[in-house]
């Protein structure tokens, strides 16, 4: 029976690798393997210079847990625990690897990961538009694992509906809206790991980035707009003033204006753009053209004479092809970080030639490895998890490499806010990875109410009015769909309904499934913030910082009355058919910490049990999730 | 009668289960840490608490503080509106505020090297650039550093709506972090035992926990474990204190919550005056979205509906209260907006750090006065330019703390709360 279960786990493990197939064909995992072999071989050739031992191998346990919070961003669920740990065959960490950057968890973790690093943001701040379509866009980008390079061109050079799947990557510079500048600057700094923002307004004092360099740059995305914004120009004044407020056309139009239009990108990039008004040096004037010229790498140039309009195009494929492994070193630097805990180049987003890093060879390696893995970032981390370097068991001691790596065992970091969460759900209501994504809220809202409900969709909607083709076709459209909103049940409701059947369906208000399912950001008192969950207005601004407001949260609230307090949530699970206090004690520390207890420990948990019985139980549960060990990674 | 009951329990509760399985002696440990010495300016400010509102974004100084009456091409739809102080002028979205400028000192004259946002509000909010290697404290860490805790159980800083990577303790480490607060209507989250846990329980779960933290430190000597560590031993003390009623915004009476309004920002106000009268150091506010790149007019209108009468509410409740003498209120932002108006942009404003405007009210602040002066276009700052650094040295003088004091980070650099920044003394006192 036993050996028969065990078999099927193994099983299940394996079948999770076809889907492998939508690895470029060429890679299969005996590549994966030698790459991970190069790269240990560099790892070993750093100790033997630097005169370190080779650090002894996490246990099974250790390893186990460290893949999954790495890989899927959750803990184990107990059965997963025992599954792994019981298991005897040597490549069970292979298969464990393969099962975990195949399943549903790995995309979900990455999106946390992008989000981050591109500040997805759904909801309107302020005054500001919601961004639906594009967190979805990249949502789904993750999901396919879209190679690293197709999806940077994707977002620096797409054109057209925000609501269709092909160009819904324009997202990423309509949710600038109006800071075109800020948008260039996170895209070197994000793409390239440069970091430009001083010479928006002047020649940075400590690099040497000149304004005139930043305004070369700027030229190729300069000149953004919503499709047929000269179309809509007129009704838009026409009906969003004081005297129409809260009337159907004013809400109507509104949601044209934000649900469509913001949403769309015209203008490919004009090659060109005026110095600006406060133009300060010797080599320009104010309002004088400026022609795009890149900065480094392969030179790239555009007119100022004409407007070339396909300068976001040119950017892109400069920032991909043409930085001479600019590009793909920091996107490899940026997956060893995920994975190893510390980049080999730190800070990340600060690009450094190889050859001035403290491990030259390695960076070289990881540079070519991403592009010979055609920008495959899960057959990158798959090698990198693959890898001997991150099975080492943790060394307590702080890197001794003055400012970078010493890639001598992992060090101990805590988890961040969105592994957190996951483990939490993982804890309360088994693994999260079952349920379905997220699905577009696809819902036409006007002033608050749903309307057209199952006779059209937001991206019907937004095709059909970016197709439209002078003023006059507009008007014809709008007055049509009034008069068909006006109509509209839903629409006639009265206000205290509205604001319930607005609310629901895919707006991540559901509470138990991962955080990248959640409305993005979080919302403001959710456990995630508490933790320090970025906020995703600037690059990367989560935070591991520990504040008192998270202990309260581990002891009391959510964890209290959905894990500790509950008796069917899932954790409790692993209890069924157990009496004996040793084994309870076994497997709820399977089930949190993912390893058995120590004699010392059990000793002290069979006491407590003794005790209290299934409030000790609680109590117990309790500890095991207030513990240190529980939100940091070893 | 309830609510009383209610907190009589959970005070017994604590009590003892703290002492006796943490082994620790709560309110000595908990203690002002510092005892502070204070400068030896007789003229510095004497306020004991800060409630730091900050305009995340860029607060558009033309629209608001440094009108410009005079030109129609840079106030675009922005209209200057008297106030209760000759010679002060408001943007016309501030009804409210301009009834309360007798009580405000405006600096018009703040200038920034950073003009972006990350960037510009880390050097607002710690004095320094940012740098890779490095996590500096931000002011509210500063000041909780320099002037300690006043009540021994509550936190000596809390954050409002504040995004949380400026509002960690940085090298000072977690305690001078902020307790962070999502959501003002819901006080400090999670702060009371939940229903079904006993005292006898809650106390076992502590000493288990405290048990398995200190085998986990003991093989981790870092300072973020030991820093949970300790944190639990805050959080109980916290969880029994009597004044936690101080997060609890519902015990306001109806005529105060009206007075600050309904919003976000105003909740947030209300319980930052609570949060100062039961005796937190440093509250700090965030109100977001003044990044007006994007059709300035209407968003500047938006978020001063947000700010005009929960700020002008702070002021006069403190006021009333007897609280204004001994807080500073600060409004701050990381820069301003170009006094240009881009057109393609549907009315849009860019950054601007050269010349923007803050507050300070309270304290021995001289209100009704303004300090500096950009010129006729708002532009560059004319007279009396006050850095970043020299406003948050002028913070720490307002309470009189030893602004030029030198705190040591653990890689043994020298910092100081305003860098090299010197107070704006004058507008004391």
């Amino acid at each position: 029976m036993k050996l028969f279960h065990k078999l099927g786990i193994l099983l299940f493990y394996l079948m999770a690798l076809p889907s492998h197939a939508e690895i470029p064909s060429d890679v299969d995992i005996a590549d994966l393997k030698k790459a991970a072999l190069q790269i240990d071989q560099q790892v070993a050739a750093f100790y033997r210079a630097k005169k370190f031992d080779v650090p002894k191998v996490a246990d099974d346990a250790t390893f186990m847990r460290r893949a999954f919070l790495v890989a899927v961003g959750r803990i184990p669920t107990a059965e997963e625990a025992l599954d792994f740990l019981e298991i005897e065959d040597p490549l069970k960490r292979e298969l464990l690897v393969s099962y975990l950057i195949n399943s549903e968890g790995y995309h979900s973790h990455m999106s946390n990961w992008v989000f981050d690093l591109m500040r997805v943001t759904e909801r309107g701040n302020g005054e500001r538009t919601p961004r639906v379509p594009y967190r979805h866009w990249v949502r789904e980008a993750m999901a396919s694992n879209m190679p690293w390079d197709e999806f940077t061109k994707r977002l620096l050079s797409s054109q057209g509906d925000g609501w269709d799947k092909e160009t819904g990557g324009v997202g990423y510079y309509t949710r600038d809206l109006g800071m075109p500048l800020d948008n260039l600057s996170n895209t070197m700094r994000i793409f390239l790991g440069e970091r430009m923002e001083c010479a928006q307004c002047h020649d940075d004092p400590f690099g040497d980035t000149e304004r005139h360099d930043f305004y070369q740059l700027a030229a190729f995305t300069h000149g953004q707009g919503a499709v047929g914004q000269s179309f809509v120009a007129p009704l838009i004044s026409e009906f969003n003033t004081k005297e129409k407020l809260f009337s159907p056309e004013y809400h109507a139009i509104k949601m044209l204006r934000v649900g469509v239009y913001e949403l769309s990108l015209a203008g490919g990039g004009n090659g060109r753009i005026p110095l600006p008004s406060d133009y300060q040096y010797r080599d320009g004037k104010p309002g004088e053209m400026v022609a795009g010229k890149t900065p480094f790498g392969k030179m790239v140039r555009t007119s100022d004479r004409k407007d070339e309009g396909d300068g976001r195009v040119k950017l892109a494929d400069w920032v991909v092809n043409k930085t001479e492994g600019q590009f793909s070193t920091v996107i490899a630097n940026r997956m060893w970080k995920r994975v190893m805990g510390k980049g080999v180049i730190e800070p990340a987003d600060e690009y450094v030639e190889a050859k001035d890093t403290n491990h030259p060879e390695l960076v070289e390696l990881l540079s070519s490895l991403m592009v010979s893995l055609k920008y495959d970032l899960r057959a990158f981390q798959q090698v990198l998890l693959l890898t001997k370097t991150f099975q080492f068991a943790t060394n307590p001691q702080a890197s001794v490499l003055e400012g970078g790596d010493d890639l001598h065992g992992r060090k101990i970091d805590r988890l961040s806010a969105e592994q957190i969460w996951d483990s939490l759900v993982t804890l309360a209501d088994g693994n999260p990875d079952r349920k379905p994504r997220r699905s577009r809220d696809e819902r036409i809202i006007v002033g608050g109410r749903p309307v057209l409900v199952g006779k059209k969709t937001m991206s019907q909607l937004s095709k059909e009015v970016l197709a439209l083709q002078s003023e006059k076709d507009v008007r014809a459209y709008f007055d049509k769909l009034l008069e068909e909103i006006k109509m509209d049940d839903h629409y006639q409701a009265s206000g205290a309904t509205m604001s319930m059947t607005a609310k629901g369906v895919g707006d991540g208000s559901n509470p138990m499934v991962r955080a990248s399912e959640l409305s993005s950001p979080a919302p403001r008192d959710h456990l995630l913030y508490i933790f320090g969950a970025s906020d995703r207005e600037v690059v990367d601004a989560a935070s591991k910082e520990p504040n008192v407001g998270q202990v309260l949260s581990l002891m009391n609230g959510f964890v209290q009355d959905n894990l500790v307090g509950k008796s069917s949530a899932h954790l409790y699970k692993c209890l069924e058919g157990v009496s004996s206090n040793e084994e309870k004690i076994r497997r709820l520390y399977l089930a949190i910490l993912s390893r058995p207890p120590s004699s010392e420990e059990m000793a002290l948990m069979m006491e407590e049990l003794k005790a209290r019985g299934d409030e000790g139980c609680r109590n117990m549960v309790s500890a095991l999730i207030m513990s240190s060990e529980f939100i940091f990674l070893q | 009668m309830f609510r009383k009951a209610d907190e009589l329990t959970r005070r017994h509760f604590m009590s003892g289960a703290a002492r006796t399985y943490l082994g620790v002696h709560l309110l000595p440990m908990l203690g002002s840490t510092v005892a502070s010495a204070g400068t030896e300016d007789a003229a510095a400010g004497k306020a004991k608490h800060v409630i730091y509102l900050y305009m995340s974004g860029g607060m558009s100084h033309v629209d608001t503080f440094d009108p410009k009456p005079k030109k129609k091409e840079i106030m675009g739809k922005t209209e200057a509106i008297p106030t209760n102080v000759d010679g002060l002028m408001v943007g016309h979205y501030l009804k409210k505020t301009a009834e309360v400028m007798d009580k405000v000192c405006v600096i018009n004259s703040m200038n920034s090297t950073q003009g972006a946002h990350q960037q510009g509000t880390y050097v607002m909010q710690t004095s320094y650039t940012m740098r890779g290697t490095i996590q500096h404290p931000s002011v509210g860490s500063w000041i909780l550093k320099l002037a300690g805790k006043i009540h021994p159980e509550l936190p000596g800083y809390v954050a409002i709506d504040s995004p949380p990577d400026h509002t960690g303790g940085g090298f000072f480490g977690a305690k001078y972090a902020a307790a962070p607060i999502g959501s003002p209507g819901e006080g400090l989250k999670d702060s009371r035992l939940s229903r079904g846990v006993t005292e006898d329980n809650f106390g076992h779960r502590l000493s288990l926990a405290d048990k398995l933290n200190r085998q986990f430190h003991g093989r981790y000597p870092n300072v973020d474990v030991k820093a949970y560590e300790d944190l639990y031993r805050e959080a109980a003390a916290l969880m029994k204190s009597k004044d936690l009623v101080a997060f609890d915004l519902k015990l306001e009476p109806e005529s105060v919550r009206n007075l600050y309004g309904t919003g976000r920002f105003a909740q947030g106000c209300l319980l930052a005056r609570r949060l100062v009268q039961h005796g937190v150091r440093f509250v700090e506010v965030q109100l977001g979205g003044w990044d007006t790149h994007f059709d300035n007019f209407t968003g500047v209108e938006g978020r001063c509906k947000e700010f005009d009468q929960a700020y002008a509410a702070l002021l006069t409740d403190l006021e009333k209260t007897g609280m204004l003498k001994d807080t500073l209120v600060v409004v701050a932002t990381e820069f301003g907006r170009s006094p240009t108006i881009d057109k393609i942009f549907n009315d849009g404003r860019g950054h601007h750090p050269a010349a923007f405007s803050c507050l300070l009210a309270g304290g021995s602040v001289k209100g009704g006065t303004s300090y500096g002066e950009t010129d006729a276009t708002g532009s560059r700052v004319k007279d009396g330019l006050v850095t970043v650094q020299d406003f948050n040295a002028t913070i720490a003088y307002g309470l009189g703390l030893p602004f030029d004091k030198v705190e040591y980070s653990p890689s043994k650099r020298p910092f100081k709360i305003g860098d090299n920044g010197t107070p704006v003394k004058s507008i004391f006192s």
